[in-house]
């Protein structure tokens, strides 16, 4: 196992930049998700770490050593890929002992690791069958064992779960999180899905047109999102986003949304009277309050949707289409008008312009070493 | 509005309920989709089998086109000359050569090509296209060109082969008994190759290119890559591919007649241009017809043997 450095890595395609300056150090053992939207880099990312797409400029180290130039084979790392791309014409377990035996290891040694590898993922009965005769989920596990077998430096994952069903992604999310635990595998996963950033990362890394928006442990980047994207891209059901101008006294700050409604919001350093802003509020901190609550608003209910478990209420305030997340199980007819309160100190304010989140002043202490890291990712 | 007269039409169109007896309506459920498949039948039993048939009866009979009283029944008197023509076992043997000699180079040199074309270049799609150029040239021209190409008064290749040292003097390889076939044979590897290479590189594209990937991450080396991936890939489009080019070079005699006309001395004759020469040169139809059918035993020998090799390879691994 060894660490993952990358140093103001850029990839373009003659006048195409796809990644602008990428810096990220990836610890010994450490499982990091890059998330972000099709098109956003990581794919390319990973791919080059993998040796698989040049680096245009900067640095690839894995371990000590600058692999920039190393062919993908010299690298020592395994990849589990989207496709799978099992070797159709080969059993299972020439699948798994391929680069083994490409290595001339002993044949003795190939069976114990392959022994070894299918009892951890239940392959047993599978070795001799060829992948066609195989199920989306076992290719996938095959997949995993071809990379298992050979105790790489680090583990490469590109979207490795898209092509299951929602069931067993659960269930291999689970797995592979399980695994990790029990290899101890520097791992760098690709994915599209916030859910598998969120529950199976050590650290994320959400990426945007080519850039590391923030850097941070799943729930650093879920309460202190650095900026207006991460804010909307991580969260299910997404974070509410509504926009007005702040309003500001010596001692109060507000927030004023287009129909008039003024909304109070924590002071926090940065914010100034006629500035463009959007409040961002995560569904759960939005909360169905009696009228006369201080500070609750109108909203007109569109749509409820049940979901067992909890209930998600979409409704409209200021022009702005709003979820609310609830465990109650209310019954408003649809059109009629509710208020809803917002759960001030848990609301985030964003610059317009910049995106940015202003973060509020500091209260609490143990909030301050998180906020700090977490942001810089710009 | 419209209802009455709808109403009528509806009751026009309509037929009273069929009246056939049950022996007629089973006879009819029977015949039917034989009636539906007729056509194909008939169109080969008039164009193939009817042909094939007649072509087999042939070599059981004396006939000579010139000769007014032949045509009659003779038995197996074909074959019993057969095995005593020594022309026939020469042919034999030629076709051999011919057969295995033009399709080692197809192959090999079309496989290169292939793998040449799969990379990614400038002008790619023309250059795939101009590899083409030679299927699309008529046989005998190709033939001829050639032909003209080894003679030494009007082609340039034996000044060339004796300027490199291969030749003491410019001289015409086509009436050397012992060079003669490489003439037609070197036309052939130049009319073939696009062949194998367009149907090659078909396969080669068809590769999913994470295989390579994956094979790469996996420590294979380029020619690991190519024996592990390429080849098991290409191996189905490799089998059928030199399965059906063998037939067809071995029945393929256009370059030979035309280049060299079996000659010289019967040493480029192989059993598709003996059966020629003895059909439309000496006449005689019946002989030609024992050497085809000889030939079409020995064709389907192979077919069969190849098929069976391929079956048994698929299950085996």
């Amino acid at each position: 196992m060894a660490s993952i450095e990358i140093a103001n890595a850029r990839k373009s395609y003659g006048a195409v930049h796809v990644l602008h300056g990428i810096d990220l150090a990836i610890a010994d053992g450490e499982f990091i998700v890059l998330v972000g939207p099709s098109g956003c880099g990581k794919s390319t990312l990973l791919r080059m770490i993998a040796g698989l797409e040049d680096i245009t400029s900067g640095d690839i180290r894995i371990g000590d050593d600058i692999v920039n130039d190393l062919q993908p084979r010299d690298r020592d790392i395994a990849m589990v890929f989207q496709s799978y791309a099992l070797y159709p014409h080969m059993t299972v377990a020439q699948n798994m002992s391929y680069a083994l035996t490409l290595r001339k290891t002993a044949k003795e040694r190939i069976a114990e690791s392959l022994a070894g590898v299918s009892e951890i993922l239940g392959l047993n009965a599978l070795l001799d069958r060829r992948p066609k005769a195989l199920s989306g989920g076992q290719r996938q596990r095959v997949a995993m064992g071809r990379a298992i077998v050979r105790k790489p430096r680090a583990f490469l994952f590109d979207e490795p779960l898209s092509n299951l069903d929602a069931r067993l992604r659960e269930q291999m999310r689970t797995e592979i999180r399980k695994l990790h635990r029990r290899l101890n595998a520097t791992s760098v996963y690709v994915t599209h899905d916030q859910i598998e950033a969120m529950t199976m990362a050590d650290r994320i890394v959400a990426m945007h047109d080519g850039i590391i928006q923030q850097v941070g442990t799943p729930i650093e980047i879920y309460d202190h999102p650095a900026n207006i994207f991460v804010a909307s891209f991580i969260g299910s059901p997404a974070m509410n986003f509504l926009h007005g101008t702040c309003i500001k006294t010596d001692t109060t700050s507000a927030i004023r949304f287009a129909d008039g409604h003024i909304l109070p919001v924590a002071p926090r350093p940065g914010l100034y009277a006629g500035q463009e802003i959007t409040l961002g509020a995560r569904p759960e901190h939005v909360a169905i309050a009696a009228p006369e609550t201080p500070g609750a608003l109108p909203a007109r209910v569109d749509l409820i949707e049940p979901m067992g478990l909890s209930t998600l209420i979409h409704v409209t305030l200021a022009g702005h289409e709003l979820k609310i997340f609830t465990m109650d199980r209310p019954a408003f007819a649809i059109d009629s008008t509710i208020h809803i309160a917002f759960d001030i100190d848990k609301t985030h304010i964003f610059d317009r312009n910049s995106e940015l989140r202003l973060p509020p002043v500091i209260k609490a202490p143990e909030e301050t070493t998180k906020e700090t890291s977490g942001a810089n990712g710009t | 509005m419209v209802g009455s007269p709808v109403t009528l039409l509806a009751d026009a169109g309509k037929r009273p309920v069929a009246r056939r007896g049950v022996l007629s309506r089973k006879w009819s459920g029977i015949l039917e989709p034989y009636l539906y498949v007729s056509p194909a039948i008939i169109l080969i039993v008039a164009v193939m089998l009817m042909p094939l048939v007649l072509g087999l009866s042939y070599a059981f009979r004396d006939i000579r086109i010139l000769n007014p009283f032949s045509g009659g029944f003779i038995g197996l008197a074909h074959f019993q000359t057969l095995m005593q023509d020594s022309a026939f076992f020469q042919a034999l043997l030629n076709t051999a050569w011919w057969t295995f000699g033009s399709l080692l180079f197809q192959f090999s040199l079309g496989l290169i090509l292939a793998l040449l074309l799969n990379r990614h270049f400038v002008g790619r799609r023309l250059v795939q296209a101009l590899v083409f150029l030679p299927w699309a040239v008529p046989t005998f021209l190709s033939g001829l060109n050639w032909a003209w190409l080894f003679n030494p008064v009007v082609g340039p290749l034996p000044h060339w082969f004796t300027a490199l040292g291969i030749m003491d003097s410019p001289f015409n390889i086509l009436s050397d008994p012992d060079l003669a076939m490489w003439g037609p044979i070197v036309a052939n590897i130049w009319f073939g190759i696009p062949f194998f290479a367009i149907t090659l590189l078909a396969a080669l594209q068809s590769i999913p290119s994470d295989l390579y990937e994956a094979a790469a991450i996996d420590g294979a080396t380029t020619r690991q890559q190519f024996f592990s991936i390429t080849l098991p890939f290409l191996a189905p489009t490799i089998a059928i591919t030199l399965m059906l080019r063998t037939i067809w070079i071995a029945n393929f005699a256009d370059l030979i007649v035309v280049m060299t006309n079996g000659g010289p001395a019967d040493s480029t004759q192989i059993v598709a241009s003996y059966i020629f020469t003895q059909a439309f040169r000496r006449l005689d139809f019946g002989y030609a017809s024992a050497i085809a059918a000889v030939l079409l035993v020995l064709l389907l020998a192979y077919a069969l043997s190849v098929i069976a090799l391929r079956r048994a390879m698929s299950h085996s691994s």
